[in-house]
């Protein structure tokens, strides 16, 4: 199975805070955060394809350009599964996440998921029935480990198991 | 085997972060810190350490120019368990639902009841006892009872709200009225009960509440604290749990945070009265001797990742974080580098904080560096400035320079793995030559 990553700057290692103009990025394979995903990615034999990134700051100043450039981008590389978060308990990168992952399921048949903390009360009660946003604690909560595991765990039944996905989606999504 | 730690951490992780009489102690602490901070302040400029300081002020000030500054420094430490029983108070009643601000003052209150008001071993020259509440009951020697009172005072409070023990005035009344006449059964009772306990201990040994606390819980606690392995333990402890992505001390100060205040208070209090200074595990020593820049003492390594690296990757990193990291905050590679649930960073991480302690501990021992005084800095304080401020001696300063090239040492092979792995990565995708090729964003065609 093949991933692309949508991370916000503080995640892909460009800095966060003080670095929130970094404009659209991509690098080949899983860059920052995405180290401490792989080991639940391979065991689904899922590798991470690509990540893309962007500053908060950037996003804010140029919503319609990042959500339109990291579809397009997406479409070009055509994973098999579309990771927008971990968005933590971050305000700004959740919401990201889930327009991002709302406009993937729009505009490409592609498979993909939001990830953020029930901190983001705004986002998630938004976006929560239009699109899958899996659960994960806030930054320096207790079970990140785990919800890498159940985050793979849904990437796995979207793809290859799809009757399992209602399921799933009760078990791990908002 | 991590996940087995894992496993084992989580639900205690768990246990501690949910508990609500934990974490109001820590959240209710956390509300008086400004105030601390502020009155360090104060005793720093009373107190500086440097030779000839007094009597420099005192030429255009005056002689006992630092009674006015001590005003304040008395205001805020001598007063340090009234400060956390209003704020554990608050903290646990907001934890509870219900009145927040009546179960902080009710607590304030019973907390006045229990402390001692007649000193008859203290007399004027007309024979009359003194009559009043000491500093010696509201600075350390009551903080936990402060803990204790406060806890116990909102859940009687708390109690009576459910048995419905509450006066309802009818409906146009102002709400703050309401409130006020909402609490009074509640508060009552609270009340009451601290006033049976009171009499219950001035018929014991102990004389009072207050006594029976200090001999039963405080002291033993703090002789915990001033156990060799105790900041070691810490330290320990809080870096595990950040390496698993827990907010580390979020989780232990909930048992350690009081333990550190008191021994703080402990030094700022025998400071003042001219007697020798004897806790070394403080709160100053425990954030500016054990870690610089962030949990895991990770400066060190940010300072290797800017200078000392080769990928692109790991040196724009550094680049970014250093400058936060300086004011010890390494939230960009926490998660960036990242260091959470990384392996290949477990030891450094893990090691560093433990040996900065140890160190710092021995230095302290040997009479290298003076104990901390009871000063309180802002976490964020740099190195060097913090170390010197803390101890008002120039070789705090030598010992974080010595501390700090060490942490870099320790953490000099690990980061060279992870650059090494960095390069490859960086190597591997500029050869590639498939669909990944192009990951420009500028020539994609929009929808």
């Amino acid at each position: 199975m093949k991933i692309v990553l949508i991370f916000d700057s503080g995640l892909s290692g460009e800095g966060g805070k003080s670095n929130p103009n970094c404009p659209l990025g991509a690098a080949h394979g899983g860059i920052g955060t995405a180290q401490i995903m792989e080991p639940a990615f391979k065991k689904i034999n899922a590798e991470v394809q690509a990540t893309l990134f962007c500053g908060v700051g950037y996003y804010r100043e140029h919503t319609e350009e990042v959500v339109a450039k990291m579809t397009a981008m997406v479409k070009r590389l055509n994973p098999d599964f579309v990771v927008c978060g971990p968005g933590f308990n971050f305000p700004e990168y959740s919401e990201m996440c889930a327009v991002c992952c709302e406009s993937i399921l729009e505009n490409t048949e592609i498979h993909t998921c939001a990830m953020m903390s029930q901190e983001n009360v705004e986002v998630i009660s938004k976006y929560a029935k239009k699109l899958p946003i899996l659960k994960m604690p806030k930054k320096g909560g207790v079970g990140l480990g785990d919800s890498f595991e159940h985050l793979a765990e849904y990437m796995d039944a979207s793809v290859n198991h799809p009757e399992m996905i209602a399921a799933l989606s009760e078990k791990y999504c908002y | 085997m991590m996940k087995k730690l894992e496993g084992w951490l989580m639900p205690i992780a768990n246990a501690l972060s949910k508990n609500k009489v934990l974490v109001s102690i820590r959240d209710g602490f956390m509300f008086a810190v400004p105030m601390i901070i502020i009155g360090s302040i104060f005793l720093l400029i009373s107190n500086f350490p440097i030779e000839g300081w007094s009597q420099f002020i005192a030429s255009f000030a005056g002689e006992g120019w630092e009674a006015n500054l001590d005003a304040v420094t008395s205001a805020t430490f001598d007063c340090y368990a009234i400060l956390g029983c209003i704020g554990i108070a608050y903290a646990y009643a907001r934890e509870n639902n219900v009145d927040k601000i009546e179960c902080a003052i009710l607590s304030l209150v019973n907390f006045l009841i229990l402390a001692p008001k007649k000193f008859p071993a203290y007399t004027n020259e007309a024979g009359k006892s003194f009559s009043g509440f000491a500093f010696s009951n509201l600075g350390t020697k009551g903080i936990f009872l402060a803990m204790i009172t406060a806890i116990c005072t909102v859940l009687l409070f708390k109690w009576a709200v459910k048995k419905h023990w509450v006066i309802k005035l009818p409906d146009g009344v102002p709400p703050a009225v309401m409130d006020s006449f909402a609490a009074l059964l509640p508060a009552a009772f609270a009340m009451f009960v601290f006033f049976v306990v009171n009499i219950i201990f001035t018929h014991t040994s102990f004389g009072n509440a207050p006594a029976f606390i200090y001999a039963v819980l405080q002291a033993p606690l703090l002789g915990v604290g001033r156990s060799a392995g105790f900041e070691v333990l810490y330290q320990f402890l809080s870096t595990l749990f950040w390496f698993f992505g827990i907010n580390g001390p979020a989780v232990t100060n909930t048992i350690f945070s009081p333990i550190h205040q008191a021994l703080t208070l402990e030094n700022y209090e025998a400071a003042a009265a001219g007697l020798p200074m004897t806790n070394i595990f403080t709160a100053g020593f425990s954030d500016f001797f054990c870690n610089f820049g962030g949990g895991g003492s990770t400066l060190g390594l940010v300072i290797m990742m800017t200078f000392f690296s080769k990928s692109k990757r790991m040196r724009t990193l550094g680049k970014l974080s250093l400058p936060a990291a300086i004011f010890g905050i390494n939230e960009p590679i926490i998660f960036g580098l990242p260091i959470v649930l990384n392996p290949l960073m477990a030891i450094p991480f893990l090691l560093t904080p433990v040996l900065n302690t140890i160190l710092a501990q021995v230095a302290t021992q040997i009479g290298f560096i003076p104990i901390t005084i009871g000063v309180q800095l802002s976490w964020t304080t740099p190195i060097f400035i913090s170390g010197f401020l803390v101890t008002g001696s120039i070789n705090a300063v030598i010992l974080q320079a010595v501390q700090l090239a060490m942490d870099m040492g320790i953490y000099y092979p690990f980061m060279k793995m992870q650059d090494i792995r960095y390069l490859e990565d960086e190597k591997n995708a500029a050869n590639k030559k498939d669909n990944l090729d192009d990951l420009s964003f500028d020539d994609l065609q929009l929808n």
